[in-house]
């Protein structure tokens, strides 16, 4: 674990969780995509399609989840993996970002991902500065 | 924490094991599952559960239980509907109405399908679409996608998919008429729209399996069950249109939380009462979701008849291919039940948890009523699976819930660690099992090894009163997702 950024998968009996670090929020909520794609086994080579992608909610945490639930959203929708995640701001409600998708491999093995939940859901400062996320997600 | 033996299979959970819970837990259990669950933490879950407003009689778990996101899996929760109750979106989960069809057969193990195995498992491997994001067998137009939301097996039955009987052997007769498709959002229908009669991944799966022993003839009997008789079950669910209704409406639902001042110890207990109407739209959305899942395994039914058609090169119906039941193992339903002398409308959200009437209810099939709902509990792969039915005391334990799986005992992850998938592949083979995984990969993440023992989740039901068992099949090809 550095403290410049990161990510590591945690054990969960039925699911899956991610915890991910770094010194603002836009770059956790990047590492924790990083985790996702991970786990879906969709982190794929670009040149890909970029995309903007903006999201919504009531607070920082929620905002997490409904950006991880946007790329599960996006990958579904459009067979596509992620070549690049860019987070490119984090204000309490709001999240801006660009997206790079690209074609998947023809049998991507990852794990389907339902959805990124609330349980266990944390956004917090992170002892000597950055910040540390928490996330579980269903698969 | 402790649970409390309160009598055999039944352990309680007290009022004060976490703050503001308003009833007791009720977990049942063998004396290893219950340690299993403590160990595993659900049973804090369970408690965590005891704290939604509006809760009756008590947080219940069914001895499967392991640890969820906010419910426990094998949660079942009734809320009050004529008072102050509420409806949660984690207390069904991302699958909605996930669930378990069984067909039967003509067929014997011995005489008919153990020449042909391999052949059958392949021919069905082509026929069920499967893994992550799969396009399904049934193509639909926008407007058909809205139409199975309503009408849920209706809809493939009036395009000539399946049998009249179909219907009647499913659940709620394979159509929830409170569906609202006009609560399932445009991403829901972008997502999901085009997989009906799709398998999905993880741990669904598509079994050639056959009836090893049957402990109860009359049951089996007129569930026209038989030793030695060939069935094929399926397991799955609605797939990403239902995922995404539940994501949809989670966000909104927790977005109400802080305005409503409804506190809950797991932010996935977000929840809503009854009469909000967050709560209509989303108990609209979730049915229409649920019709989807039905009609999902219906047309994936079709495939599975399809393929037998074409292998022993006879008719479904001569085949006698037909089907024993369908239900449901993520869904809150309104149902009536008897609460201290009193009948109470009750929302019943079972979460990993199958209902189970007891003899003589009036929604079972009129050929089933006698003997009770019948329930059908998949295992994983090598191990056996199981067809129950609801016992006379169903209701009065845990509002005609039980089981709904063995209950997973080990992470993907430690999983993986045990054994790879080609040397699981090769040591299922070994046992006469015959595969066609979609990932040979992803296959140890559900290997049978990562579940406990359904044969004591089933008995613990059954001490428990919840269910009697009628059957245990063994799995002999699994197509899996």
């Amino acid at each position: 674990m550095t403290s410049d950024g990161g990510f590591e998968l945690l054990e969960h009996t039925a699911d899956v969780g991610i915890h991910a670090w770094a010194a603002a929020p836009p770059e956790a909520f990047e590492q924790a995509a990083r985790g996702l794609a991970e786990i879906m086994g969709v982190r794929v080579p670009g040149p890909g399609r970029r995309c903007p992608l903006t999201v919504r909610a009531d607070d920082r945490a929620g905002l997490l989840v409904a950006f991880l639930n946007e790329l599960i959203w996006l990958h579904e929708t459009q067979s596509k993996g992620f070549a690049a995640i860019d987070v490119i701001a984090v204000s309490p409600c709001d999240l801006v970002a660009e997206i790079e998708l690209a074609p998947l491999p023809e049998t991507p093995e990852g794990v389907g991902v339902k959805a990124a939940t609330y349980h266990q859901l944390r956004v917090e400062p992170r002892p000597g500065g950055g910040i540390d996320v928490w996330v579980f997600l269903d698969v | 924490m402790e649970p409390r033996r309160v009598e055999p299979f039944v352990w309680e959970v007290p009022v004060g094991t976490v703050d503001g819970m308003r009833v007791p837990g009720i977990v049942f259990a063998s004396d290893d599952l219950i340690a299993r669950a403590v160990d595993d933490r659900a049973v804090i879950q369970v408690a965590n559960v005891a704290t939604l407003p509006g809760i009756v009689r008590a947080s219940y778990a069914m001895p499967d239980i392991h640890w969820g996101y906010g419910f426990p899996i094998g949660g079942v929760a009734a809320t009050d509907v004529d008072g102050d109750g509420v409806i949660s979106p984690g207390g069904v989960g991302f699958d909605i109405a996930c669930g378990v069809r069984l067909l039967r057969s003509d067929l014997t193990w011995q005489a008919d399908v153990r020449p042909v195995l391999r052949e059958l498992v392949r021919a069905l491997g082509s026929r069920i679409p499967r893994g992550v994001g799969s396009k399904g067998r049934m193509r639909l137009s926008g407007s058909d996608v809205v139409r199975v939301l309503r009408e849920g097996v209706r809809f493939p039955l009036s395009h000539g998919v399946g049998v009249e009987d179909d219907a009647e052997l499913c659940e709620d007769a394979g159509v929830l008429e409170e569906a609202r498709p006009e609560e399932v959002s445009d991403k829901a229908l972008a997502r999901g729209g085009g997989q009906l009669g799709s398998l999905g991944a993880g741990n669904h799966f598509c079994e050639v399996q056959v009836v090893d022993e049957v402990l109860e003839p009359a049951a089996a009997n007129v569930l026209g069950m038989f030793a030695g008789q060939v069935c094929v079950m399926i397991h799955s669910g609605s797939r990403g249109l239902g995922h995404q209704v539940c994501t949809d409406h989670l966000k909104v639902i927790d977005g109400l939380m802080r305005r409503l001042d409804i506190e809950v110890p797991d932010r996935q207990l977000a929840c809503v009462p009854l009469a909000h109407e967050a709560a209509v739209s989303y108990l609209g959305a979730m049915s229409a979701a649920a019709n989807f899942a039905r009609a999902n395994r219906h047309v994936l039914a079709d495939g599975v008849r399809e393929a037998f058609e074409t292998v022993f090169g006879r008719s479904a119906r001569d085949l006698g291919l037909n089907l024993v039941y369908d239900v449901s193992h993520n869904l809150a339903k309104l149902e009536e039940h008897e609460v201290a002398g009193r009948r109470r409308r009750l929302c019943v959200h079972r979460k990993g948890a199958t209902r189970a009437f007891g003899p003589g209810h009036p929604e079972l099939p009129l050929r089933y009523r006698a003997i009770g709902q019948p329930v059908l509990v998949p295992g994983s792969m090598g191990t056996a699976s199981y067809v129950l039915v609801g016992s006379p005391s169903a209701e009065q334990r845990a509002f005609a819930s039980t089981c709904h799986g063995a209950g997973r005992a080990m992470s993907r992850t430690k999983a993986k660690r045990v054994m790879s998938g080609q040397d699981l592949r090769r040591t299922l083979e070994g046992q006469g099992i015959e595969l066609a995984p979609a990932h040979v990969g992803l296959l140890s993440e559900e290997a049978p090894y990562a579940y406990k023992d359904v044969s004591e989740v089933v008995r613990a039901c059954e001490g428990a009163g919840l269910t009697r068992v009628v059957a245990r099949l063994r799995p002999v090809g699994v197509v899996k997702g």
